[in-house]
């Protein structure tokens, strides 16, 4: 879960209430679902959270939603913004694997080193979230100051976003005084490494230019040219990405940031080569007028049709419409009444007649995909832990699957028998499975087959899944050496194989495998068990000899059930029995499960 | 008479006229004293004996006691060390007196603590006169000390040994007791006396009764059973250890809450542990990019890789959802989506594969409302191995089909689930997860430490999870890991222990029955 760094004085003074101490800060924030973990060292709130309020990764969204919580704001606010001067162009030789770009310019900021900090804060919290560890989405924000811009075509100064070879050109990245071409960034610079998996594929990689030069290596990292510091007044966001909506959600957010910390906004114009991309859809609404490019931020607000009764439903309670409406605008929405409104959309259950709102939701939010969200914002302003728990009303019937039941009885048999039920891991190494049993995992002998083995396993330990019960017994044989014996161990255990005659390719089965260790463990006193075992399910028994590695030459047969081999019954062998440090014998027995239905 | 043979053996060395001691007899049937004591018993309640109890008091010198008995008491040298000295005419000076009683230590204080208060003389200033008219050879209390040591052994039987007992009183006794020269016990000695009956029987004849160690065949169907006596057992010693058999407890925890769902109305889910990321993630709504998606937490399949076949039409709906969301005003992810992506292969990562494999409509057929499904079963997750985390654990996931199902309606239903397992209070803590709106986590009181532990994630079903997959009313589900209500009902604090290769069978074998 995303965790945010929030000093409690600038979240007194955003928010207005001083007068809050930390103890009750804290309680507030609870109350947004922002949970308390302590403190960093330099005393700020260190605050987990859900990670669907993207919009509350810095101290100023967090105020934001306080401020409504406190009933200080209501309803949908946006901030105003300036017309375009400067154009971002998008040049056709961008790479085709991140084509997406979206800006904005912030006039009149005054950074401090706290809010400094909280930008920078917010830009790694939000490449980590929506941005997909800068996959999705990477932010860059510049020095205006810095940058120098001719018009391109006819008036507004131009930045251009391009793609360029490898080392088709130098620029001085931060962090360092070395002019490197992005290549030579991706291998010598820190934050190189770090992202090189992102573009390394690439033919061409991103870069984004003014009149003076390459300024941004997006999403690695920027030039020191632009480098912002407490000085700048002006600034110059840029962002990248795979995805148009994701890109122009993240300048949303953080648009709202600095407005909230007194800055004026200003559009940038982003003009795609060939005006109606395949993305056209998701690049939102606002156009040029009389232009092909879009204008950003996007902070046009959307709207989601919600009925009365659903809203009544979904809580289990009954509200009146003002009571909604209240309840909209203390959770930053807006909310009209529509008198049968046109919404007769099947997955709200509108009817002609009944009482619909309409809910206007604010550009910073990302996590409203659907009606059902809005009432979910309703249910936290009313207070969830206000409603009263009751039994659903409806009648139903339980019952065991009956694979788990015949799995049941079996093991309730099997500890009559006076066997210690196990209950082991299913993944395991090929060492284990195989090779410490002397098991050839082509062989055609029981527990033997392909196993299914895992991409990436958390270790060596576990690489696969086991194809029979035994090796996990003998490893807690092994383990127990010291415990008193007998040791007599079942259990009732999965295992897989491939087999592509399978929709899943693996065929998973119940075994159930047992052993007996003791001074004077023997093949009768397995056999004893097994056959107290199959009388009790009625099944025909037979154990003709066979041979399996695992077992003593001789002194070992196939289980038979019902004229199906399914199974081995045997002494252990001593190579095996060493290669645990086992010093007693060990009796054992394995088959399918199956064979007792 | 038949009589076993210790019994016999007692009765022959009572006596009718004098009462014999337990000890006496024991000495004289050359038999234990506690198996006399049990016979003497066996033979009163027949009647054929009759017991007296008398308890003695038993005065032993202690060490230092047994010292002054050979030699004097303390305060005596003194008192002859200053007659020597001349103190009888007038005062003489300690410190000589003390070096030539050849007094050292606490014995110094002792002298001249009892001096006066007996009569020798007196001390003042440093300075010791004599009482020429007292009488060392009268001193009461070293007249007893050497009575009791005259004795022999020290142990004198004050009340049955009158000459002794008139020798000094009970107030010297108390003295010396107080000056820790000696000390008194009590014992209890039984005595027995041969009844009338007794007598009668013993002159009859007694016949010793055989003793047998085991019930045999031919004892029970000869009919000697009646006539033989049991060799006794020790019946309070230790046997040898005994294992058994027993459900793992895991095992046992996983039953206690399929009663609990089946009790509620829940039937019980089965599916595939290897399962395709369609039926895992994609079919719950989860976007292919979301971290829970990645190889950190995702147990992806090297081989077999993808599934054969995926319900074709199904992953068309669902791809809808993805890409364009539900309904009018639906959103869909701005996440790429790809079918290859959905078809691989991954060990299933909770078992919401199961819910969303039911709902379909492809495991059991279209399941209509009410319905109350469940299942507790292991999943897998990339996650640290720890104490209280395992790479495959045990959920509990359970969810409510019904038309119109409300927040409160959910609130209820854990609320009875936790309640049958001690936990209450269950507080609803607003939350987030990709596939349910409203989500809450749900934390309860700890039935013995008090404090507040999550205890289970919840939620009612997004539409655009249940549409695609053709359910058209409310579904609230919830999942809850099992080995977390194991910890908490029985307090293990390493999982490991438990689950797995690694357990400890004496920890399995010891845990303490819970139901």
């Amino acid at each position: 879960m995303p965790t945010v760094d929030i000093d409690p004085d600038e979240l007194r003074e955003l928010t207005g209430h001083d007068e809050k101490s930390d103890g009750e800060l804290q309680e507030d924030l609870f109350g947004l679902g922002l949970e308390f973990e302590g403190r960093t060292e330099d005393g700020a709130f260190e605050l987990e959270f859900a990670p669907d309020r993207l919009d509350r990764l810095s101290v100023e969204g967090v105020a934001r939603s306080m401020r409504y919580q406190y009933g200080d704001a209501r309803g949908v606010h946006v901030p105003a913004t300036n017309s375009a001067e400067w154009t971002i162009r998008v040049d056709e030789s961008v790479p085709d694997e991140r084509p997406y770009v979206t800006g904005a310019v912030i006039r009149d900021i005054d950074l401090d080193e706290e809010s400094l900090d909280s930008l920078i804060q917010l830009q790694e919290k939000l490449h980590a979230t929506m941005g997909r560890k800068r996959a999705k989405g990477a932010i860059g924000i510049h020095d205006l100051t810095m940058l120098r811009g001719s018009p391109a075509t006819e008036g507004n100064p131009t930045i251009e976003y391009v793609g360029i070879d490898p080392d088709g050109d130098r620029f001085v990245p931060l962090d360092s005084d070395a002019e490197l071409t992005p290549a030579e960034v991706l291998e010598e610079h820190d934050t190189g490494r770090t992202y090189a998996d992102l573009v390394s594929e690439y033919e061409r990689y991103p870069a984004i230019y003014d009149d003076i030069g390459l300024f941004s290596f997006p999403p690695v990292i920027n030039g020191r040219r632009t480098e912002v510091t407490t000085d700048s007044r002006d600034l110059f966001i840029e962002m990248t990405g795979t995805d148009q909506w994701t890109i122009d959600k993240m300048l949303n957010i953080v648009c709202y940031a600095l407005a909230a910390r007194g800055a004026t906004l200003e559009d940038v114009v982003v003009e795609y080569e060939d005006g109606e991309s395949a993305n056209a859809d998701s690049k939102g609404s606002r156009t040029q007028s009389g232009g092909s490019g879009l204008v950003r931020p996007d902070l046009s607000t959307r709207t989601k049709t919600v009925p009365h009764g659903r809203i009544e439903t979904i809580l289990g309670i009954d509200l009146d419409p003002d009571e909604v409406i209240d309840l909209a605008e203390r959770s930053g929405l807006d909310a009209t009444k529509q008198e049968g409104g046109s919404g007769t959309d099947t997955t709200t259950d509108a009817t002609a007649d009944e009482l619909v709102y309409e809910f206007t939701v604010p550009p910073y939010r990302v996590d409203v995909l659907h009606p059902l969200d809005v009432i979910d914002d309703l249910g936290r302003a009313y207070g969830f832990n206000e409603l009263e728990p009751k039994y659903p009303d409806v009648g139903t019937v339980g019952g065991r699957h009956e694979r788990s039941r015949l799995e049941d009885a079996t093991r309730t048999q099997l500890v009559g028998l006076g066997f210690e039920d196990l209950l082991n891991f299913h993944m395991i190494s090929e060492g284990e499975n195989n090779e410490r049993l002397d098991l050839d995992p082509d062989a055609d002998v029981y527990g033997a087959g392909e196993p299914a083995t895992i991409k990436e396993p958390y270790s060596e330990d576990f690489t696969m899944l086991r194809t029979w019960v035994m090796p996990s017994l003998l490893m807690v044989l092994e383990r127990n050496t010291h415990r008193a014996y007998p040791q007599h161990l079942a259990e009732i255990g999965f295992t897989a194989v491939v087999d592509e005659t399978e929709t899943i390719g693996v065929d998973e089965r119940r075994h159930v495998g047992a052993v007996l260790a003791n001074h004077d463990a023997g093949y009768e006193d397995a056999k004893a068990r097994l056959q107290a075992l199959a009388r009790r399910f009625d099944v025909e028994l037979e154990t003709p000899p066979t041979e399996h590695p695992t077992f003593i030459s001789g002194r070992t047969a196939a289980i038979v059930m019902d004229d199906e081999v399914v199974g081995v019954i045997g002494e252990v062998h001593p190579k095996v029995l060493v290669e645990h440090d086992l010093e007693v014998p060990v009796a054992a027995f394995e088959f399918d499960l199956a064979a007792l239905e | 008479m038949q009589l076993p043979a210790a019994q016999v053996a007692v009765l022959q060395a009572a006596s009718a006229d004098d009462a014999t001691s337990v000890d006496a007899i024991a000495e004289a049937t050359d038999l234990p004293p506690e198996t006399v004591t049990g016979a003497v018993f066996e033979l009163e309640d027949e009647g054929l004996v009759a017991v007296a109890e008398r308890v003695d008091e038993t005065i032993t010198l202690t060490d230092e006691g047994a010292e002054y008995a050979a030699g004097d008491l303390p305060e005596i040298r003194l008192y002859e060390a200053a007659l020597e000295a001349g103190a009888d005419d007038d005062p003489v000076s300690m410190g000589r007196v003390i070096g030539a009683a050849e007094l050292d230590g606490n014995q110094v204080d002792i002298a001249l603590s009892n001096y006066a208060r007996k009569g020798y003389g007196q001390i003042d200033s440093g300075e010791i006169t004599a009482d020429p008219n007292a009488d060392p050879n009268a001193d009461a209390e070293a007249n007893a000390l050497s009575a009791l040591e005259d004795d022999g052994d020290g142990n004198v039987d004050g009340d049955s040994d009158s000459e002794l007992a008139d020798e000094f009183s009970d107030e010297i006794r108390d003295q010396l007791e107080r000056r820790g020269l000696l000390e008194l016990a009590e014992t209890t000695t039984r005595e027995v006396t041969l009844t009338d009956d007794g007598v009668t029987e013993l002159m009859a004849g007694l016949e010793t009764a055989e003793t047998v160690g085991q019930v045999t065949p031919e004892l029970l169907t000869g009919g000697e059973w009646e006539d033989v006596e049991f060799a006794e057992y020790n019946v309070e010693a230790d046997a040898e250890q005994f294992e058994g058999g027993r459900v793992h407890i895991l095992r046992q925890t996983a039953d206690r809450v399929k009663d609990v769902l089946v009790g509620m109305g829940f039937r019980e889910m089965e599916g595939p542990h290897v399962d395709a990321d369609f039926w895992i993630n994609d079919s719950l709504f989860m976007p292919q990019d979301h971290p829970a998606r990645t190889h950190w937490d995702r147990f992806a399949l090297e081989r077999p890789t993808h599934i054969d076949e995926l319900p074709a039409e199904l992953v068309e709906r669902v791809e809808r959802a993805h890409r364009e969301g539900v309904g009018e005003d639906g959103e869909g992810y701005h996440s790429p989506w790809d079918e290859d992506f959905a078809r691989a292969l991954a060990l299933r990562g909770h078992t919401t594969s199961l819910s969303t494999r039911y709902l379909s409509g492809r495991e059991i057929g279209e399941i209509e409302p009410p319905a109350r499904f469940f299942s507790v079963e292991k999943v897998y997750r990339n996650d640290t191995l720890d104490p209280t985390h395992l790479l495959e654990f045990f959920q509990i996931e359970g969810w409510v089909m019904a038309e119109d199902l409300s927040v409160r309606d959910l609130m209820g239903t854990f609320e009875e689930f936790y309640a049958q397992f001690g936990i209450e209070d269950i507080q609803f803590k607003p939350h987030y997860n990709p596939y349910t709106e409203p989500s809450f986590e749900l934390f309860g009181t700890h039935p013995t430490t008090g404090e507040l532990v999550e205890i289970g994630n919840s939620g009612i079903f997004r539409e655009e999870m249940l549409e695609p997959l053709g359910v058209e009313c409310d579904v609230m589900a919830w999942g809850l890991a099992l080995e977390r209500l194991l910890m908490l009902m029985y307090g293990f604090e390493d999982i490991r222990d438990i689950h797995g290769t690694l357990c400890d069978l004496e920890l399995l074998r010891e845990t303490e029955v819970t139901y």
